[in-house]
């Protein structure tokens, strides 16, 4: 027996697994971003700038097969959405990547010893990995629950944000030294690992809508 | 670069005094599948059929320009046209079985050969029946009319006496336009295996089938051919407006 559209099936799994692996890649980013901050790893830190072009490709590749899929095969319900989702996926993965990348950049620029302050970087990148992890997996697996506490997570990650921008915000009160300069610095670097919580719980809501249509604000 | 089956070089075709094809130029690659496509009448079926010289069999049609088969000048007037017709085979718009049993349509065209032998003739119905993914759906009833197939099923036999004859092309003309549109998928994954030993040319009233199945599709309109590239090209970013105002349904 012909299986129907093989070969169109084959290029759907294509698409799904180039958007595991890109977020595999981002995923890695976000570990080498703790460590480069434990070890102020500078090789390191320039390693995740160089591997965001990477990032970048898949971006592009994954967009490049999605209009021709979109193209070619004329896909509707499930397989629609499948190729919709893998596109806004992408794209979510390809900034909280640059969001790592501006990290990184940071860590290159900074001069003298604000360990203090990596450390809120270290806080922060360890909430948003298990967040990146999970809806990951729940991307491959079809988990809507496991997407939806995406959301919970990122409250967490919102939490010790605000804590710390309060703190940062006491700080700048109180003392007028240079520490006060780079807290501001630090706190706008904080804030792109807030963001990549965010955009990684957009991606929780493209995973919903790819599995079962509903078009969800988390 | 694929090797190139057919090099067709300003190819100009006449009904009598009507001019059906305009100065075609275009290759045809190996183990590729090439869609033509265009409103009716622009000749596309017409250009199909130069590839076999099937239009040979009527009266009023003349040909000139040239079109090479393997590097052989095929309208040559001492070419082998039975030869021709064996290696480059057709399966029409139609599934057109002969009033017999499934095994002896597939059987027929190598019987025409002088294969007698049975055991040869089994393995070559077989073989032919299980390229077209049609073996498993007619093992048990080989003896049957082959008139009791369903439509999909007898364009699929159709497909397997092609292959029966070892051709090196099979030429599809609208070979899905009387299916339904399960019967037309399984033809059309039936392409994406067959190319990897054949090369196909299959004229198609459906843009959405050529940007589906083929590799590289060529744009007719009004007996010009407008713009062959590759599929994946054609449908994104087509270099000329008409074959743009084409596909996206602005006319034709």
């Amino acid at each position: 027996m012909i299986q129907n559209r093989k070969h169109f099936i084959d290029e759907l799994a294509e698409l799904h697994d180039r958007v595991v692996a890109m977020g595999s890649e981002t995923l890695e980013s976000y570990k080498r971003l703790i460590i480069a901050c434990e070890d102020k790893d500078e090789a390191l830190a320039k390693h995740i700038l160089e591997h965001d072009k990477v990032i970048n490709g898949l971006e592009e590749s994954i967009n490049v097969d999605g209009y021709l899929l979109i193209a070619k095969q004329c896909p509707v319900a499930s397989d629609l959405r499948q190729i919709i989702s893998a596109l806004k996926i992408s794209n979510e993965l390809e900034r909280i990547a640059d969001y790592a990348s501006n990290v990184a950049k940071y860590l290159l620029a900074v001069k003298g010893d604000y360990s203090e302050f990596l450390q809120r970087i270290i806080d922060l990148s360890k909430l948003a990995i298990p967040m990146i992890k999970a809806v990951m997996k729940a991307y491959h697996d079809q988990d809507v629950d496991l997407a939806l506490r995406v959301a919970d997570m990122d409250e967490e990650l919102d939490v010790l944000y605000k804590g710390y921008l309060q703190e940062f915000i006491k700080l700048a009160q109180e003392r007028t030294d240079m520490q006060v300069e780079e807290a501001l610095r630090v706190i706008l670097i904080l804030k792109q690992i807030e963001r990549a919580g965010d955009h990684t719980v957009n991606i929780a809501e493209h995973v919903v809508y790819m599995i079962n249509g509903k078009m969800v604000e988390l | 670069m694929s090797k190139i089956v057919f090099d067709v070089k300003n190819l100009d075709l006449f009904y009598g005094s009507f001019q059906a094809l305009k100065d075609i130029s275009i290759d045809v690659e190996e183990n590729k599948v090439t869609a033509l496509i265009g409103p009716s009448g622009c000749g596309k079926s017409t250009f199909l059929r130069c590839l076999n010289r099937m239009n040979d069999l009527i009266d009023v049609c003349k040909i000139t320009g040239n079109i090479q088969y393997h590097n052989e000048d095929m309208y040559a007037s001492n070419y082998d046209v039975i030869n021709l017709r064996t290696k480059v085979g057709m399966v029409f718009q139609k599934p057109n079985p002969f009033p017999m049993s499934i095994f002896d349509n597939v059987a027929y065209g190598p019987r025409c050969q002088g294969i007698k032998d049975k055991k040869v003739l089994d393995k070559i119905v077989k073989t032919s029946l299980e390229k077209a993914a049609l073996l498993s759906e007619v093992e048990a009833r080989m003896n049957d009319s082959a008139m009791g197939l369903s439509g999909g099923q007898q364009q699929r036999l159709c497909i397997a006496r092609a292959i029966a004859m070892e051709p090196d092309v099979i030429l599809m003309d609208e070979p899905t336009s009387a299916l339904d549109p399960i019967a037309t998928l399984k033809i059309e994954e039936l392409m994406n295996e067959l190319k990897k030993e054949y090369t196909i040319v299959i004229v198609t009233h459906s843009m959405q089938q050529a940007a589906r199945i083929s590799d590289r599709t060529a744009f007719f309109l009004m007996g010009e051919l407008i713009e062959v590239d590759a599929t994946d090209k054609i449908f994104t970013q087509p270099k000329n407006q008409k074959t743009e105002d084409y596909i996206t349904g602005r006319f034709g």
